[in-house]
């Protein structure tokens, strides 16, 4: 009997062991988890320097979305130029770029060419022609040469100041004229710009075709360049351009160029370019736009008040011979060469007067 | 105050459109202009999502920050509105934003911009409240009579929604606790819904 009672005794107490260890499995059930958490954070920081192992579950989704991994295209029933797009981060970079790059050092570089050009003035004054005038004319520009060089110099600053308006009128105009006032002049300006905008590929075009002949670079100019232009002092050999003028004619075909290429896809929106291009047009534009008006600056400078006599060459076409001899002697000198044949030089009678006889045959 | 925004909800939308239909008929928005669209990734794959996207009347506007003219102003609501009275149709807009919201006109001499249009969040615009003027210009304005913006309003899945910022992420965070994507069982719930694929 009593094996009988050890036998049933023992099986109770096996089914309370039973009993104990499930009830302490349940309890400890929910801490499972973590066990699991801790063993596999322990694994994977003994692999890998990867603090979290798990990734948003919609991460790929949001990654496709913020354009992340690649440009993803999605598909939309809207018709349009990049309607299947959901975030373009691109304008954020052009923001950027408008707001904190173009502005202020656009403004900054033109002050400081301006500040450079007036301390220039201050301390050299005019340039004057050496020995005054001496009456004699000769032809620097032909009636297309001119023609052409207004035609553009009209073109650039129409479109110049207008667009110049645009970038920094919000801040400069606004309040001055008012919301509505300067909405009307930004309307007038923007319109103005792209309407007359095309035009400047003309323009661009013509004085190339009628100035490239003498704006080739030669080894005269690496003379001209390494004494400053004649800047510090000093005589500078040049021929009918010097490297300073072939050097702005080079850049306002570069530049005149590209704003041309990028002005026409900003103008015409109508031939699906997206964002991108138009956003990388402007960023192209802008740039050119404002190193062609700083230079102009000093174009204009040298050739108004800067330098005695130069101006006469591009409104009647003739300069006095001594602004030649001064400033373009190789040219001069191979002119006086063919002067009869090209009736280049012409002998006033009054010295007085700087007005040309008549006009030459090549005009 | 309210901070007024607009959430789409990609585990709801079935790209049905009905939103920009909302939009386009109770604004009256001329040809060629949508303010608002449904964009679909992953087309006929695993993990396909529709999401509906207008002007989100951000709190730092990339396209009153580049503007021109400045035309830009945010109402009390924190809902981005413009005057077309000071557009000048420049464009500037457009590249700045994200979600390609601003829309111009192409109906114009040469082809080129008029004033721009975008989603008023049903909100009009500066003229004075339901004029002629202001129905015209910005389309209906809502919100004055105390209605949110129509597109999500009709919603059928209400996977659109638009309201205090608050309020929307507290509806969203329901939504996300439902569906089970708790700490512990975090991505499992996703990807039995394919959007991990």
């Amino acid at each position: 009997m009593t094996g009988i009672k050890d036998k049933k005794s023992a099986r109770m107490r096996k089914a309370v062991y039973c009993c104990v260890l499930s009830l302490l499995f349940v309890l400890a059930a929910p801490l499972i988890p973590y066990v699991i958490d801790a063993h596999a954070e322990d694994v994977t920081s003994s692999k890998a320097n990867k603090p979290v192992a798990l990734q948003h579950p919609g991460i790929n989704l949001w990654n496709d979305v913020r354009q992340r991994n690649e440009v993803t295209q999605g598909s939309s029933q809207v018709k349009g130029v990049d309607s299947g797009i959901l975030i373009n981060k691109t304008g954020e970079d052009w923001r950027r770029f408008r707001m904190e790059m173009l502005m202020p050092y656009g403004a900054y570089f033109m002050a400081a060419i301006v500040t450079a050009i007036v301390l220039f003035f201050l301390l050299r004054g005019k340039l004057r022609l050496p020995g005054g005038r001496s009456g004699e004319l000769v032809c620097r520009f032909t009636l297309n040469q001119r023609t052409a060089h207004w035609f553009a110099v009209g073109i650039f600053w129409l479109l110049g100041i207008t667009g110049l308006i645009l970038l920094y009128g919000r801040f400069v105009l606004i309040p001055l004229l008012g919301a509505d006032g300067f909405s009307i002049t930004a309307s007038a300006c923007k319109e103005m710009h792209n309407l007359i905008g095309p035009l400047f590929l003309l323009a661009v075009l013509a004085l190339l075709v009628l100035y490239i002949k003498d704006n080739f670079f030669n080894r005269d100019d690496i003379t001209w360049i390494t004494k400053g232009g004649g800047m510090f002092g000093g005589h500078v050999s040049a021929a009918r351009f010097n490297a300073g003028e072939k050097t702005w004619f080079w850049l306002v075909m570069i530049f005149g160029f590209l704003l041309c290429i990028t002005g026409l896809i900003l103008d015409f929106s109508v031939f699906g370019q997206g964002r991108e291009i138009m956003a990388l047009s402007h960023v192209i534009h802008g740039i050119s736009a404002l190193i062609l008006i700083t230079v102009s600056f000093g174009h204009i400078y040298l050739g108004t008040i800067g330098v005695e006599g130069t101006l006469e060459g591009m409104t009647t076409g003739y300069v006095d011979a001594n602004w030649a001899k001064s400033h373009h002697d190789l040219w001069y000198e191979e002119m006086s060469a063919t002067a009869e044949e090209q009736q280049g030089i012409k002998q006033s009678v009054a010295s007085s007067s700087t007005k040309p006889a008549s006009s030459p045959a090549g005009d | 105050m309210a901070r007024m925004k607009f959430y789409c909800d990609a585990e709801r939308c079935i790209e049905c459109n009905g939103c920009v239909t909302a939009c386009k008929n109770e604004n009256e928005v001329p040809w060629g202009v949508n303010r608002r669209r449904v964009v679909t990734i992953k087309d006929g794959e695993p993990g396909e999502r529709s999401l509906s996207v207008a002007c989100m009347h951000c709190s730092d506007a990339p396209c009153a920050a580049v503007c021109p003219v400045d035309c830009f102003y945010t109402t009390d609501d924190g809902i981005v509105l413009h005057d077309k009275d000071t557009c000048i149709g420049c464009g500037y807009c457009f590249y700045a934003c994200p979600f390609g919201a601003p829309q111009f006109p192409s109906s114009v001499a040469f082809a080129s911009r008029g004033k721009m249009d975008k989603c008023t969040f049903c909100a009009g615009g500066p003229e004075e409240t339901h004029s002629a003027d202001e129905f015209t210009k910005y389309g209906s304005n809502r919100i004055a009579e105390g209605k949110l913006p129509l597109c999500a309003e009709m919603c059928s899945t209400k996977a659109l929604l638009a309201g205090d910022a608050d309020v929307l992420s507290d509806i969203y965070r329901k939504r996300v606790i439902n569906r089970g994507a708790s700490v512990l069982n975090w991505g499992v719930q996703y990807k039995k819904a394919g959007i991990d694929g």
